[in-house]
C-alpha cells in the first residue's frame, strides 16, 4: 500500500512530530508508515485522513500485489 | 482502541534491577556453598533450594517486567512489534527446546532454560526493532 502522507504533510507544513501528536501515536509510527514499513489500522488511517481533511483513498492507495 | 494490559513504564527499570540483582545473590550463594545441586534432595525449602528459588524468581520476574512494561508511547505499531517479537521468541524457544531434547538428557537445565529463553529473546528482538526504528527516524530527520 502506498501513501501520500509526506506530500500532504508538506502541503499542510507540519512535521512528523506534529502529525504524531495530533493523532496520539509516536513519531516512529508516522515514520514507519511514510516509509511503507508499517500498514496502519483502519482507525489510524481514518484519523490521518481527518487531519488532512481528505478521504482515506486520496492518501492511501493499493499497490499491485496487495 | 483499548490498550492491552501492560505494566507501567517504570517497572522496566525495576525489572533490570531485579535481573542484575540476581547475579550477586547467586554468586554469594555459590561462594558460601549454599547454592548447588539440590535436584537429588527430597526435602523442599532447604538452604540450596531457597537460594535457588530466590535467584530464579528474581531473574524470571525481572525479565517478565522488562518484557511486559509499557513503552513511553504505546501505540498500534508498537503492539505489532510486540506480537511479531513474541512470535519469533516462541519459534526460537521451540527450536532450542527440540534441539535440547534431542542432544541432551539434562531435563532440569532444559526446564530452567525454557524459563528465560523466550523472554530474553523477546526482549532482545523487540528492543532491536525499536532501536532500528529510532535510527531510521534520526536518519530521516537529517534529510
Amino acid at each position: 500500500m502506498k501513501n501520500t502522507i509526506r506530500i500532504e504533510r508538506a502541503i499542510k507544513d507540519i512535521t512528523q512530530a506534529d502529525l504524531a501528536s495530533l493523532i496520539n501515536v509516536s513519531r516512529q509510527t508516522i515514520n514507519t508508515i511514510e516509509s511503507n514499513r508499517y500498514v496502519p489500522s483502519t482507525i489510524l488511517a481514518l484519523k490521518i485522513a481527518r487531519v488532512f481533511g481528505k478521504p482515506v483513498e486520496e492518501i492511501f492507495t493499493l499497490e499491485e500485489g496487495d | 482502541m483499548k490498550p492491552n494490559f501492560l505494566f507501567p513504564h517504570w517497572t522496566r527499570y525495576l525489572g533490570w534491577v531485579l535481573v542484575f540483582a540476581h547475579i550477586p545473590v547467586m554468586l554469594l550463594g555459590k561462594y558460601y556453598g549454599l547454592a548447588g545441586d539440590h535436584s537429588n534432595d527430597s526435602q523442599l525449602f532447604n538452604g540450596p533450594h531457597i537460594i535457588f528459588i530466590g535467584t530464579a524468581l528474581l531473574m524470571a520476574v525481572g525479565l517478565f517486567l522488562v518484557a511486559f512494561s509499557r513503552e513511553r508511547i504505546e501505540d498500534e505499531q508498537i503492539a505489532q512489534l510486540r506480537l511479531d517479537s513474541l512470535r519469533w521468541a516462541v519459534f526460537v524457544n521451540f527450536i532450542v527446546l527440540v534441539l535440547c531434547l534431542v542432544f541432551s538428557n539434562d531435563e532440569h537445565h532444559i526446564l530452567l532454560m525454557n524459563l528465560w529463553v523466550p523472554l530474553l529473546f523477546f526482549i532482545i528482538r523487540f528492543q532491536w526493532k525499536l532501536f532500528q526504528n529510532n535510527r531510521l527516524l534520526k536518519k530521516d530527520g537529517q534529510l
